[in-house]
């Protein structure tokens, strides 16, 4: 009985291990183009490792595609962006879990239902309303929606884990004289801080990745983020594939780093956002 | 005591703290259905001020606009063909990676990291290695004696394409199923073994059930995520061949912001909108037959 428990145990993680490398394979392909010649890469039967290693390709790379500038770009979306995601979502998440007020039910209705609002219907509209005040080519319309309430879903997922923190802290704090920012950044949002670091991991990867959102807002190459300049490269240099491939390990990489930083709370995340039920 | 937390106070604090999740919820919920509305009526270009034009937009997306019809079946192919067969590749994955295992942890990371990655970036390897005179898989296949296959140039093989490169990056689905794998009872499993009954019987009358409402929402969520698909055809295909890979998101974004049709576009929106809703509809109205919620 142990014996074929082994057995089996040895051939489960062969068939993970086979289904794995297909599962980094495109990784794998990703890294190894990057480091040919354009000659090699072209070489079919493909080779599948480069004979010399080109790391010369990075730094040529870089002189044709300027990722420092698209990297500050993308940055200076994601960062405000996040943290106004955070902000704004904890405050709405402390009035639902904390407060009484007339209309609380209404509002959190309307907030949950705006969940399920599909972003791709309502870009037209959005984007006309930006051209009436002017803002429709730049950073604003990629940042401001952040803070205006960092979407339903991050409100109801603060929401729900307040509502586990016991009511006798702040009551406890109020009668301590404490203000309202006070308890909620001070007292319990340092108790969620899990979940605050999902949040900000996802919302931080969302942004990083948009595509829909810079095509539409932004057109000039200055402003470019890492993803667009990307899309935008592939289109312009067709067959130069070393550097697009250079440049798609660059734009890969960061988000991988991260995951490895945060691996813990981007899997808590995903259970949490897929659980629910 | 009473007095100094009562209603008063905590409504004006309360206010305050939702300015921005209620302007929110006003520019971007509520405003954009008006809205969407009130340009469909509209010829609008940009250049000019919206002119009235009554239904006339959708009259045209019914009658003359050649390509809503087949935009709206690539699209229902693509997100129920990715939704369909990436549920089932992420349950595999789940119950493989459940298994008595070595070094689950790293697999899991392995299978989770492509729903992280770029989509520009993971699309554009794709791309290369679907090529079909220097492309990986095309040298693969023919060991196989399987002759060149142009995956992105046919109409046949295009989005089939995608939806392949779509599931690799469902990695989230297969750590949210592995989670509910292990939240299923041992007792229970335990209790099918004591009445005699072996792997499968574990598995149909015990695993499926419990999952059944954890499969049905992400199947739910992955629905609606997939039909607003943009990324490979804006990427890679631009909606060709044939428009075999023109869905709905991309119609309107081609519409809309390469066209200036914002009147148009707005009209495919409003339709997408009701067809999107009404799909939810219909896939909760017909859960209700085979899920399984304790308590039932």
């Amino acid at each position: 009985m142990r014996k074929s428990k082994r057995i089996q145990k040895y051939i489960c993680t062969l068939i993970a291990v086979i289904l794995g490398l297909a599962c980094v394979f495109p990784f794998i392909w990703m890294i190894r183009s990057s480091l040919m010649s354009n000659m090699e890469i072209y070489q079919y039967p493909p080779r599948m490792v480069p004979k010399n290693w080109m790391f010369e390709n990075y730094p040529y790379t870089l002189k044709v595609f300027p990722f420092g500038r698209y990297l500050i770009n993308t940055l200076s979306i994601t960062i405000p962006s996040v943290c106004g995601v955070l902000l704004t979502s904890t405050l709405a998440a402390y009035c639902f879990a904390r407060l009484e007020f007339p209309g609380k039910k209404l509002w959190f209705a309307l907030v949950v239902s705006s969940i399920l609002m599909p972003s791709s219907v309502t870009i037209i509209p959005i984007f006309l309303g930006w051209t009436a005040v002017g803002l429709s080519n730049g950073y604003a319309p990629l940042i401001v929606p952040a803070f205006l309430g960092g979407g339903g879903f991050n409100i109801f997922l603060c929401r729900q884990f307040l509502m586990t923190i016991p009511k006798d802290i702040d009551e406890a704090a109020i009668i301590d004289g404490a203000s309202h920012p006070r308890i909620l950044f001070q007292i319990l949002l340092p108790l969620i801080k899990p979940v605050l670091i999902s949040i900000f991991l996802f919302t931080f990867i969302l942004y990083w990745n948009d595509v829909l959102g810079p095509v539409i807002y932004i057109s000039r190459n200055e402003q470019n983020t890492i993803s667009q300049a990307l899309a935008n490269f592939r289109a312009g240099f067709g067959t130069d594939y070393r550097a697009i491939m250079a440049a798609c390990v660059m734009s890969v990489l960061p988000t991988v780093a991260l995951y490895l930083i945060g691996q813990k709370y981007f899997i808590e995340g995903i259970v949490l956002s897929g659980l629910k039920s | 005591m009473k007095k100094r937390l009562g209603v008063h106070d905590n409504t004006l604090i309360a206010y305050l703290f939702l300015t921005p999740a209620l302007l929110g919820l006003l520019l971007y919920t509520v405003y954009p259905i008006f809205g969407v509305i009130g340009i469909s009526l509209t010829r609008w270009t940009g250049l000019q001020p919206p002119v009235f034009v009554g239904l006339e937009n959708y009259a045209k997306i019914f009658t003359e606009d050649n390509f809503f019809i087949s935009a709206v079946k690539a699209t229902l192919y693509f997100a129920f063909g990715s939704v369909v067969s990436g549920t089932l590749y992420a349950f595999l994955i789940a119950i493989l990676l459940n298994q008595r295992i070595f070094a689950r942890g790293v697999f899991r990371s392995v299978f989770f990291l492509p729903y992280i990655i770029p989509g520009i970036g993971a699309s554009i390897v794709w791309a290369w290695m679907y090529e079909a005179n220097f492309g990986v898989f095309n040298y693969f296949l023919g060991f196989l004696g399987v002759d060149k296959i142009r995956w992105l140039g046919e109409d046949l093989t295009a989005t089939p394409s995608l939806i392949i490169m779509t599931i690799w990056g469902m990695g989230n689905v297969i750590v949210i199923f592995l989670a509910g794998l292990q939240s299923v009872p041992k007792a229970y499993l335990e209790a099918v073994e004591i009445d005699g009954g072996n792997a499968w019987h574990k598995f149909r009358h015990v695993t499926v059930p419990l999952m059944s409402p954890i499969i049905f929402y992400n199947f739910l969520m992955g629905i609606v995520t997939n039909l607003q698909v943009f990324v490979p055809a804006y990427t890679l295909t631009r909606g060709a061949p044939n428009n075999s890979t023109l869905y709905m998101v991309y119609l309107i974004y081609r519409e809309g912001f390469q066209r200036n049709n914002f009147g148009h576009a707005a009209a495919l929106s409003l339709i997408f909108f009701l067809f999107i809703g009404l799909l939810t509809w219909v896939v909760f109205a017909t859960s209700r037959k085979f899920l399984f919620y304790e308590g039932d």
